[in-house]
């Protein structure tokens, strides 16, 4: 039982008849104060005077906004000791429901963090749960508290704090509002804000009951608006914050990127986990000195090729196999003479009526069979597979004679003697290797894992996690760079650029939205948007010289001294990427043809012959990933200058243009419009075959200038005649559209703009490889159409040359365009709405009657 | 002098018309100690929902001299239901304007977080059982027991004689301030007055018996309400956390094809029934086993793993305290005199 003092106390009280009894005490402790008698004190409670109120109202801004955020952490940690203690009260407790929530919230974006796989998704989880539980203390802050102010000049989430310092929104129970905090000059400065006669009884009163009208109005608008609010300002906070968070994310992935380069053995060390040896060790240890078997030498081979490419684990094999391992070989022992023996005699039992009489006799024993293997040199000897018929033809015979012997000897039992021989030959399951003598010569492998072997197994997997590091630090640099993946740097620069591409040449809201279902549709729409630009030199300027500096921002991401397209480039230098990836590549080639370890082929697969061995080497191949990807983000976006230039020569000066000159005006035509489309929609399939065209195949003979307007050609011919076709042997067609697409001079408003930039040489450089690659290639239907001696480039080079074309580029950001703004256009129009009635229906709050003034009749 | 509520007999009026047929007829005319079972709490809850966005906001809005802080909080629920939808509609309601492709790839992520929103809320509600069931059981309070409360108001004008309303509480929702009154028997149903008492000191091993059991229990009680307090708002909120991850799984995405709450098509109801059946258990197993490797493959395990933690240890920290022998020096003596120093 506890003690409890109170009763304690009545019941000992010297009042009263029940208590006239009185108790002898038996000790008198010291009293603190001697002349308190606690019973005068009960008796004149009258004169106990509340103590003085020690709250206050908090006056919150910027500058003490952090002191208080600190305060209120440290009230929260209290809270929290005391609810564990069991000792906080209903405030702490309701503190400790919005650390559950923040708890709870973190959880959620840790989990989901953990589930993302790029660090900007990853980043919006956190960025998601802040801007949620930043929306639901902004929107009271703007909505409700800023323009109840401005009207009313009341503050509705004032704050105070009470005598025991427990922080409180003021107006959170209308039943109990502590106006004592307030001056009268604060109320009366409210009361002349809103407008209340300074001569009415009663005005504080009257200006009290006002402004909780008006906090009561306020709070119950703040529940009605919170739950539509909340989410859509989080979704609003969110799509703001996106675009920083990826820069800056993308700024630090590139400069984490580029120290990788710099700092390549240091930051190899990463890898170190990724170590073979250890694994490779411990199989060595356990069975050092103990046979090769093939399932030994599986888990080893598993294990050095654990990172290995399916091509070069394949050379690796045959080393291990021949280099280390050496030639299979196989002895046959006494132990294995009776493990035949058994399983014949487990074969045997399918012979009809076998008793154990006829099993002893046919069944030859130990000393016969070494004997007959001892006769053939097969026994105790080091034999290949291929001998093992050997041994199973010696059994056979004698087990045949056996049965032939038992035969003889009980004419009343006869066995067939083929179905016994055919027992030997036969599997003993279905498994094709199990038959009851080659499965125990399969085991009998003789080869032991020596010294030797486990020397040179150890140099090989040092040198392979040495390679495999510096290799894994060398991929991550290159897919954080240019890989085929979201928010690596090039993936940035591509949406960056896309996006850039549609507001430079002014694509409006309801352009995409009208057109973004159908390509042809965007398509005609950007043709119209380029025909427009490239007719005024201003124009055509201005957006060459804001796309020109856009796309050489690739220059300054991936610099070419990092990372080069020798295809574009002039510069016949290796890039630092290329130059370490032909030493690391280079160097574990050379160490593995070292005479000590011999794995030829390996290294043949690794770095080929020599220096000029490219084919298929891995090394290749870690070089050309990056070359390819880079290569085809720069072609896209150069065809994009190449377009607009060939569009804007057309629309300046376009009877000058040497590929049409001499030509009747509906070629020209032709040939303008064909050009017009394939640098717009063109694949690499339409460079292949040679431009499909539908055309006058008996065109006007009318010779003459083409006439541009609004840099678009006045047809004069083109599409009025009805009988069209594509004309396949019309070579020079073909020759003056590649021409006019890519030969000759740029348009000096290009070149002006041009002169400058860091993508100069290399958009230069790609005119000529187009026409050197694709109008050098070969297409059996049109044999003579080529521009450039006829060439060999593979398909992928061309493909990559290619680029996507604009009108594609242009229709997916569109969409993707489209997708953010009809989000916007819904959630933020409906924000919008919501944030107007809010603030409007506050002009509507704290309406009352007022009372008539002093000497005023009623 | 101020009578408690239960003195007072509901016969209050102060119109001057006293038709009997106008009087409101009051479900309690004094604060009642209610059944802490589902049938109650439904009723109470869809009370409260009623109001939250019905009758209070109207007092709210008018700026009633008699709305408080009950309102108010109940209110709450406006901003929790209506912000629930906003959520899903925020992922969800622009997906049908986008392309084809888009629209399916938005609708998986939107879907899922439409989902995980529904998860939230059952999760956290249901949650907090798990911490009021075994703490009821182990020491005897029931931290949920509700009661209904007849407040008095203020009329709007002469004619108003509607001057009543019922609020739904807790008896423990404060801490400071426990309805220790309303646990008490009524004697004049022969029901002993420490009965309820009684009972919680024997689960708590103070004995049986006791003189005062209601004053010997009442600090333990104390004690109870505010650890099994803070276990419900870590614990609910975690195993809310743990909803919102279960709805992030993919096998969810099969159940989305099968989707339907046409009941009215029985067959393709009961299909998307069994569906969602059959994708709750895949998700959670896949919560549970994970994928990847490292924090990724383990984090819905940890994430369970805390929540069941936050429940248990929330329990143990609540009976552990409350079940406690009590110190030597707490226990009075009766051989013993005692003084006030």
């Amino acid at each position: 039982m506890t003690s409890n003092l109170i009763q304690n106390y009545i019941s000992t009280r010297p009042t009263g008849v029940i208590n006239q009894q009185t108790v002898k005490k038996q000790e008198t402790p010291k009293k603190p104060m001697p002349d308190f008698d606690i019973q005068r004190e009960l008796d004149n409670r009258t004169f106990i005077k509340p103590l003085e109120g020690k709250g206050r109202l908090l006056k919150g801004n910027i500058f003490n906004a952090p002191a208080i955020m600190v305060k209120d952490m440290v009230y929260d940690a209290k809270a929290l000791k005391h609810a564990v203690s069991g000792k906080a009260n209903d405030h702490e407790l309701g503190k400790l429901n919005d650390f559950g929530l923040f708890l709870g919230g973190l959880a959620i974006a840790g989990y989901l963090f953990t589930r993302k796989q790029t660090p900007m998704t990853k980043g919006m989880e956190f960025v998601g749960l802040a801007s949620f539980l930043g929306a639901m203390a902004i929107w009271p802050k703007i909505a409700i508290q800023l323009p109840a102010y401005l009207i009313h000049g009341v503050n509705v989430q004032k704050e105070y704090e009470d005598s025991f310092g427990r922080k409180k929104p003021f107006y959170q129970d209308p039943q109990f509002l502590p106006w004592d905090l307030y001056s009268e000059k604060e109320i009366d400065k409210m009361g002349d804000r809103m407008g209340v006669p300074k001569d009415i009884p009663n005005r504080r009163e009257f200006i009290q009951e006002k402004m909780k009208k008006i906090g009561i109005q306020n709070n119950t608008l703040w529940m009605l608006t919170a739950g539509f609010a909340t989410p859509i300002m989080s979704g609003l906070i969110c799509n703001l914050a996106e675009p920083y968070l990826n820069r800056y994310l993308d700024n630090r992935n590139n400069k984490a990127a580029d120290k990788i380069l710099t700092n390549l053995d240091n930051y190899s060390q990463k890898y170190k986990n990724t170590s073979l040896e250890q694994d490779l060790i411990k199989i060595l240890d356990a069975n050092q000195n103990k046979p090769l078997t093939k399932e030994l030498e599986e888990s080893i081979t598993s294990i050095l090729t654990r990172y290995m490419d399916p091509v070069t684990a394949e050379s690796f094999k045959a080393d291990l196999r021949e280099a280390a391992f050496g030639k299979e070989t196989y002895k046959i022992q006494d132990n294995n003479v009776t493990e035949i023996i058994k399983n014949l005699k487990e074969v045997f039992k399918k012979v009809p009526d076998a008793d154990e009489e006829f099993l002893k006799a046919v069944i030859p024993d130990e000393k016969s069979i070494i004997d007959a293997l001892k006769g053939n040199g097969t026994f105790g000897k080091d034999i290949k597979s291929v001998e093992f018929s050997s041994v199973l033809d010696a059994i056979k015979k004698l087990v045949k004679n056996n049965a032939i012997a038992y035969n003889n000897a009980h004419p009343d039992k006869q066995k067939d003697i083929n179905f016994i021989r055919k027992l030997v030959m036969q599997n003993m399951t279905k498994d094709k290797n199990s038959n009851p003598v080659k499965i125990v010569l399969a085991k009998a492998g003789s080869k032991i894992l020596d010294n030797n072997i486990i020397g040179k197994l150890k140099k090989v997997v040092k040198l392979i996690d040495n390679f495999n590091m510096k290799q894994f630090a060398l991929d991550e640099y290159a897919l954080k760079k240019v890989g085929a993946a979201p928010e690596t740097v090039i993936a940035n620069y591509w949406n960056d650029v896309s996006k850039d591409l549609m507001k430079t040449l002014g694509f409006t809201s309801e352009e995409i939205k009208k057109t973004r279902s159908d390509r042809k549709l965007m398509g005609a729409v950007l043709r119209e948007k380029i025909e427009h630009v490239v007719s005024d030199k201003n124009s055509y300027n201005k957006v060459m010289e804001r796309l020109v500096k856009k796309i050489a921002e690739i220059n300054s991401k991936i610099k070419t001294s990092d990372m080069s397209t020798p295809l574009l480039s002039s510069n016949s230098a290796s890039s630092a990427y290329d130059t370490i990836v032909d030493s690391l590549f280079d160097g574990f080639a050379a160490k593995l043809r070292d005479p000590d370890i011999g794995f030829e082929r390996t290294a043949k697969a690794i770095a080929g012959v020599d220096r000029n061995d490219v084919v298929g080497t891995a090394k290749e191949l870690q070089k050309t990933y990056v070359r390819d990807r880079l290569l085809g983000v720069k072609s896209s976006f150069y065809r994009i200058i190449n377009t607009l230039d060939m569009y804007r020569r057309i629309a300046s000066d376009v009877n000058s243009i040497p590929a049409l000159e001499g030509k009747y005006i509906e070629v020209k035509e032709e040939l303008i419009e064909l050009c017009k489309i394939i640098t717009l929609e063109g694949h690499s399939s339409d460079h292949a075959t040679k431009f499909y065209m539908m055309r006058n195949p008996e065109p006007d003979r009318t010779m003459g200038p083409v006439e541009v307007k609004n840099g678009k050609v006045v047809n004069k011919f083109f599409g009025k005649t009805a009988e069209l076709t594509d004309i396949p042997g019309d070579k020079f067609f073909y020759q003056d559209a590649m021409r006019l697409m890519y030969e000759g001079n740029m348009h000096p408003d290009t070149m002006q703009v041009l002169k400058e930039s860091s993508i100069k040489n290399e958009i230069l450089k790609y005119r000529d490889m187009v026409l050197e690659k694709l109008g050098g290639e070969e297409y059996f239907v049109k044999p003579r159409h080529l521009i450039r001696k006829a060439n060999t480039t593979g398909s992928d080079t061309k493909f990559l040359l290619t680029g996507i074309a604009p009108d594609e580029l242009i229709f997916k950001t569109g969409q993707q365009l489209y997708n953010n703004k009809k989000w916007l256009k819904i959630f933020g129009g409906f924000g919008a709405a919501l944030l107007g009635v809010t603030v409007a229906a506050q002009f509507f709050f704290g309406k009352m009657k007022t009372p008539a003034r002093t000497g005023e009749k009623k | 002098m101020i009578l408690p509520i239960n003195n007072i007999k509901n016969s209050i009026n102060f119109s001057a018309d006293s038709n009997p047929k106008d009087k409101k007829t009051l479900e309690y005319d004094h604060d009642t100690l209610l059944p802490n079972n589902p049938y109650t709490y439904t009723r109470i809850g869809m009370d409260k929902l009623t109001n939250a966005f019905t009758l209070y906001p109207a007092k709210g809005l008018k700026g009633s001299k008699n709305a408080n802080f009950y309102e108010f909080l109940t209110m709450g629920t406006v901003p929790y239901l209506i912000g629930s939808a906003g959520l899903m509609a925020v992922f969800n309601l622009a997906n049908r304007f986008f392309s084809p492709f888009d629209k399916v790839q938005a609708s998986k992520t939107g879907q899922k977080m439409a989902l995980g929103v529904l998860f939230y809320g059952i999760a956290k509600s249901l949650s907090k059982q798990l911490i009021s069931r075994p703490v009821n059981m182990l020491t005897g309070v029931d931290t949920d027991r509700p009661y209904a409360k007849v407040i008095y108001e203020l009329p709007d004008n002469i004619n108003d004689t509607d001057i009543t309303s019922i609020e739904y509480h807790k008896v423990f929702e404060s801490v400071e301030f426990p309805r220790w009154d309303l646990l008490y028997g009524d004697e004049t149903k022969g029901q002993k007055r420490n009965y309820r008492y009684d009972k919680i000191a024997k689960k708590l091993n103070m004995g049986k018996n006791l003189n005062d059991s209601d004053q010997e229990t009442k600090p333990r009680i104390k004690e109870i309400i505010v650890k099994s307090s803070l276990a419900k708002s870590i614990s609910s909120y975690m195993w809310a956390a743990t909803g919102v991850a279960l709805a992030f799984q993919q096998p969810w995405e099969d159940y989305f094809k099968a989707m339907t709450f046409k009941f009215w098509k029985p067959q393709e109801f009961l299909k998307s029934l069994n569906v969602f059946g059959n994708s709750f258990v895949r998700s959670a197993k896949n919560l549970y086993k994970g994928e990847g490797n490292g924090v990724t493959k383990h984090a819905g395990k940890i994430l369970l793993g805390l929540a069941v933690l936050s429940s248990v240890l929330g329990v143990v920290n609540t009976v552990a305290g409350a079940r406690k022998s009590p110190k030597s020096s707490d226990i009075i003596k009766p051989n013993e005199k005692h003084v006030v120093s």
